[in-house]
């Protein structure tokens, strides 16, 4: 099974990328593809992805040059910083050392450097639907 | 004089950093703690409508949103002048045990327990849930579970995890539906082994911190929380209550909506988080301590049968006195997560809760409106004034961690002075220093009425402010 975490905050305008992205994937209906909206991600989010061989994580992520730039944001999560959220990478550590478990994840962002409100709804929408392409024409 | 400054406080959540000044001998003269986080809220809910507090003040935080979705509603029945049904109310109290259970779990399983399984000084890159997850797999899944099932009843009952809407002004949105019910009531006997287990693991450890507990803010102070007028543990109901440290209470069966006769707020200038005391002792001597230790501490009993046999043991630390020492917070934390499900419990079987009627409606019938609860940290007030027409004029916040920021502060310089050496400062040092804060479980978002990036820099500057050394600890 496929499992696809957005997640952020709607109050927060661009912050809300993950989530708005998965609202828009719900309606595709996609077979084998579970979808999980979350404000931010806790520990126990790893119990629902369990079943996963495959993660995609998707996130807006702060970046002040490339504002809007779709990308893979590995090499700026760290799975040793914790407080009461944490990072995509020490999900699947639990996973793999918890209930070893060895999905494959990905991690698309957003960058933004506006979490607070949409700069621009066209561009924005249009990252949007590039995700949602990307994904559900994946299957 | 030099000081060092631990920026920011790491395993807490929020912003926060502390600084340890030293004298000319290079020993501890002071230390604090410095909350950088500013919020605001106090003020940008003035002009709304009273109606739509709890959702705006559920948003203080990510991590207790129900504690202030409770307060807040409590605040507006005042203002409604409505009294809720008793199955809105106890559809509430599961919501907010549930809540108390998750956030307690949080800081025992994945903030605090590294600290317990391999000490205070062992190296850092060995003190953290990673190294735990290797060595202790199944203490981890525990806590996961533990946390799953109190952000399930959560999301079950309130209609989300974070950010409930299923608690509202004059009692509960929905009834629990029977198949709700039984799915909780499945899990208790499992999660009451995994909550005693993380006891008897805490109490098997302890004698390894006999330094810890004689110095993580174990000094006398004043506690407060709110109670019943048997003196039952409550969380939700009840009066404020007052005990000083010889266990005599000094005032009782205050309604929280006279808090403001008896509470302070002082303000600071070097943090954004205000210094809450007891007015009749003046700031700072009216110092006191609210939570878990707080609550265990003024209650006689908690009610339910397996809580109250750990709460006998607990009393007896002190020979039936008040326990003085913060590092016995993870105690009395893990004595209520036992507590909170055996809670929920009683309450789910209660055949009130499960009544079809859980909301009584109104409209404005007064300007001024308070609400308390005890939230996982402590007690926590919301007072709101409207005008007729519910525009909201006026907000107070008073929040449990702001409770305790006297009481940290002196813990704080208690352990700076225990433990840091000038000459030497050593890693373990300077986690003691962030583990007295931890036992309190702050939640500075909330304080200060954000959450950030966590790195672990002390800087040491000398008296004209200069650094002189940097220590990286990520």
């Amino acid at each position: 099974m496929r499992v696809v975490v957005g997640y952020g905050n709607e109050l927060r305008g661009e912050d809300a990328f993950g989530v708005d992205v998965i609202k828009e994937l719900e309606k595709f209906h996609l077979k084998n593809t579970k979808l999980i909206s979350a404000f931010q991600l806790t520990p126990e989010i790893v119990l629902e992805l369990l079943e996963a061989d495959e993660i995609i994580f998707i996130d807006a992520c702060n970046n002040e040059k490339n504002h809007y730039a779709l990308a893979c944001s590995l090499s700026v999560q760290s799975r040793f910083n914790l407080s009461h959220h944490i990072s995509p990478k020490t999900i699947v550590y639990m996973l793999e050392s918890l209930y070893e478990k060895h999905p494959n994840f990905f991690i698309y962002s957003m960058m933004t450097k506006s979490f607070d409100n949409i700069k621009n709804e066209n561009i924005y929408k249009m990252r949007i639907e590039q995700i949602v392409h990307h994904i559900s024409s994946a299957q | 004089m030099k000081t060092i400054v631990i920026d920011p406080v790491t395993r807490i959540e929020g912003h926060a950093k502390i600084t340890i000044s030293l004298n000319e001998d290079g020993k501890v003269d002071d230390a604090k703690i410095h909350v950088t986080q500013y919020r605001g809220f106090e003020k940008f809910c003035e002009g709304r409508m009273y109606s739509e507090m709890p959702a705006l003040t559920a948003r203080t935080c990510g991590i207790c949103p129900v504690s202030h979705v409770i307060a807040s509603t409590k605040a507006i029945d005042e203002i409604l002048a409505v009294t809720p049904p008793q199955a809105g109310v106890n559809i509430r109290k599961i919501i907010n045990l549930a809540q108390i259970l998750q956030s307690h779990t949080l800081n025992f399983f994945h903030l605090s327990s590294p600290d317990f399984i391999y000490g205070f000084d062992a190296p850092k890159e060995d003190r953290n849930i990673f190294k735990m997850m290797q060595t202790h797999p199944q203490m981890a899944r525990d806590g996961i579970n533990l946390r799953a099932f109190g952000q399930k009843i959560i999301e079950e009952l309130g209609g989300k995890r974070i950010h409930p809407t299923g608690v509202v002004p004059g009692g509960a949105a929905h009834k629990i539906e029977l198949s709700q019910k039984e799915i909780i009531l499945a899990q208790i006997p499992d999660m009451l082994k995994i909550a005693q287990g993380a006891l008897e693991f805490f109490k098997t450890n302890l004698h390894k911190f006999q330094k810890e507990i004689d110095s993580f803010a174990a000094f006398p102070s004043l506690f407060m929380a709110l109670t019943n007028k048997d003196k039952t543990l409550e969380h939700y109901d009840g009066t404020l209550c007052f005990m000083d440290s010889d266990g005599n209470i000094i005032k009782d069966a205050i309604e929280p909506r006279d808090y403001k006769e008896f509470i302070g707020e002082a303000v600071e200038e070097d943090s954004y988080l205000k210094s809450p005391y007891y007015k009749p002792l003046g700031y700072p001597q009216g110092m006191y301590r609210v939570g878990p230790l707080a609550r265990l501490n003024i209650a006689s009993t908690c009610g339910t049968p397996l809580a109250d046999e750990e709460l006998k043991k607990f009393k007896a630390l002190n020979g039936g006195k008040p326990v003085l020492n913060s590092f016995y917070y993870h105690y009395a934390r893990l004595i209520e997560i036992i507590y909170t499900i055996e809670k929920i419990e009683e309450l789910l079987n209660d055949e009130e809760t499960m009544r079809e009627n859980v909301k009584a409606t109104s409209s404005v019938s007064k300007t001024k409106g308070v609400g308390c609860s005890e939230a996982p940290r402590g007690t926590l007030f919301h007072e709101y004034h409207v005008t007729k027409d519910g525009v909201i004029t006026g907000v107070n916040l008073i929040i449990a961690t702001g409770n305790n920021n006297l009481a940290m502060n002196a813990g704080v310089k208690q352990v700076a002075q225990a433990f840091v050496d000038s000459k030497n400062i050593t890693d373990g040092a300077l986690n003691r220093v962030e583990a007295v804060i931890r036992c309190f479980d702050p939640c500075l978002s909330c304080s200060t009425h954000a959450l950030g990036i966590v790195s672990s820099k002390i800087e040491i500057v000398d008296h004209n402010k200069k650094i002189v050394k940097v220590i990286d600890r990520s």
